[in-house]
């Protein structure tokens, strides 16, 4: 034993400096993947107001809306609003595994931001526009509990409430029907939700480097982020699901989490998210879709529930991805190392099986490309590190 | 994977000519069958739906289409779109499908189906697109 020691401390020595000589190395980038790289660019995206919601924009909805999300009143016991589970201290999510509204939830409180950008909404897409996720919260037994007739009473007796509304809705809150009354209110929600941008951070300054051939800017983005952004383009096939300005197909994918909700219960992922949205009456094929040319509306229209969508989720955007921990539906991976560990040994078996993405396989990262991949996500976030 | 058979129209009447390239169409043919396709807007981007207009024409034209279904899947990927595309016949020989959506980068395999004179003849046109 004594005579291989040296031999492995040799060995480790050389490794060590194989690993610093290849940590200095400049990154340089093929074709393909700069074409990649500026893909993911830029940002801010551009954002239109939302046809579906008249009020989408409207400084008076943004204003009602931002009141709304932090008022407690629009809870049954009057302790939790909005801001419980999407708390902007924590970029709106509530840091925990999975929320706890009036009773253990499902699924993770996912980040609010960059919303205006989605297709879906939720983990399994049953909603299909931000009003209409804006209610399901609301009237959920588990998390807020009112009744539409209860979210008008409480309205009514608020008089600044009362008064807002009359003044943006142009009639009494008492006078419309209680399922006006909540259709009203979550697109005041999702007026100021809509507002909740995140900033631009220092993956977007290296990617306009890129675009402008800017070595010396190019050169203030880490190597570790670098090499970290050369896998997610490249060999991780990160970006085939994060794609885009936001980071995301915003579609939906298994990516081999385990969907039990409790023992013997399935989260039934995109297959449910889709059936609600069909069911619903808020959504965009219905007649409280303010676009009258209805084109908000194609997704739900061609919508289709195949089996795959068993254990499907929504990919998330991976914007301000380090401030947003725990990760996936359930929560159930606490850091971003964990999340590249996850896709690096990934488990096969958890796919569904013959329908399962062939683009989701094990990658086997070595330490230092996993540590790089981190390194990248974390150039993600505004104000973060990379620098 | 789920093969997503949109049915434009049974029994529809006869085939008709090829519109051209410079009305924006491509052709796809086969011994059995033959189509002109183009896409609206021209140009297929990821995430982003899109109608393609399809007729049937060519060699086999005198023949009556009983059905043409079109589908798109991502091989790589092993599955196809999330969207079952709305098929309508706007004249003899034209149809049009709304409600089509690739939506990850990559190689799509889009497969137009004519069951025309007793054969279903499947007609395939490969679409790269990058993010």
């Amino acid at each position: 034993m004594r005579l291989a020691l040296p031999g492995v401390a040799a060995a480790l020595v050389l490794a060590g400096m194989a690993f610093a000589a290849s940590s200095k190395r400049p990154v340089t980038f093929s074709a393909p993947e700069r074409a990649a790289i500026l893909a993911q660019g830029p940002w801010p995206a551009p954002q239109r107001p939302d046809p579906s919601n008249r009020y989408s924009g409207n400084a008076d909805a943004i204003a009602l809306g931002r009141r709304l999300f932090f008022d407690t009143r629009l809870s049954i016991e009057g302790r939790r609003s909005c801001a419980t589970c999407h708390d902007p201290a924590k970029s709106f999510t509530d840091g925990k595994t999975r929320s706890f509204g009036r009773a253990l939830l499902d699924r993770n409180a996912i980040a609010l931001a960059n919303l205006r950008l989605n297709r879906w909404f939720g983990w399994a897409g049953a909603a299909d526009s931000l009003w209409a996720q804006s209610i399901h919260p609301i009237v959920d037994e588990k998390e807020l509990g009112l009744t539409a007739e209860q979210v008008r009473e409480r309205l009514a007796s608020e008089p600044a409430f009362a008064a807002a509304y009359q003044h943006l809705f142009r009639s009494a809150v008492t006078d419309d029907d209680a399922e006006r009354v909540l259709v009203n209110i979550a697109k005041a929600l999702a007026a100021f939700q809509e507002t909740i941008v995140t900033a631009r951070t220092p993956f977007d300054d290296f990617r306009d480097a890129v675009e402008r051939d800017d070595a010396q800017a190019m050169a203030r983005y880490s190597r570790a982020a670098q090499r970290g952004l050369q896998i997610f383009v490249g060999k991780g096939n990160c970006s085939v699901c994060h794609f885009g300005p936001n980071f995301t197909s915003g579609e939906f994918e298994d990516a081999g989490v385990p969907h039990f909700a409790e023992k013997g219960r399935v989260d039934p992922g995109r297959y449910g998210g889709i059936a609600a949205l069909l069911a619903s009456p808020f959504n965009l094929l219905g007649p409280y879709n303010d676009d009258p040319a209805k084109a908000a509306g194609i997704p739900t229209r061609h919508v289709e529930q195949l089996h795959r969508n068993w254990g499907e989720f929504r990919v998330p955007s991976l914007r301000n991805v380090a401030r947003t921990a725990p990760y996936m539906h359930n929560g159930s991976l606490a850091t971003l190392k964990d999340v590249v560990r996850h896709y690096s040994e990934l488990d096969e078996e958890r796919l569904h099986g013959h329908t399962g993405a062939r683009l989701i396989r094990p990658l086997r990262l070595t330490t230092q490309e996993a540590a790089d991949l981190v390194a990248f996500l974390e150039t993600l976030s505004a104000n973060s590190g990379g620098k | 994977m789920a093969l997503l058979a949109v049915t434009a129209s049974a029994f529809a009447p006869l085939a008709s000519a090829c519109p051209t390239v410079e009305q924006g169409f491509r052709r796809l043919a086969s011994p059995d069958a033959e189509v002109a396709y183009r896409w609206e807007p021209a140009e297929l981007k990821i995430g982003q739906f899109f109608t393609a207009e399809v007729v049937t024409c060519g060699t086999r034209e005198q023949e009556p289409v009983r059905e043409i279904t079109i589908d798109a899947t991502m091989p790589a990927h092993g599955h196809g779109m999330n969207y079952r595309p709305t098929a309508t016949r706007t004249a003899p020989g034209h149809y049009r499908f709304t409600g089509l959506m690739l939506h990850m980068p990559g190689t799509w395999r889009v497969t137009i189906d004519v069951h025309q004179g007793g054969k279903r003849t499947r007609l395939t046109h490969e679409v790269i697109l990058r993010p």
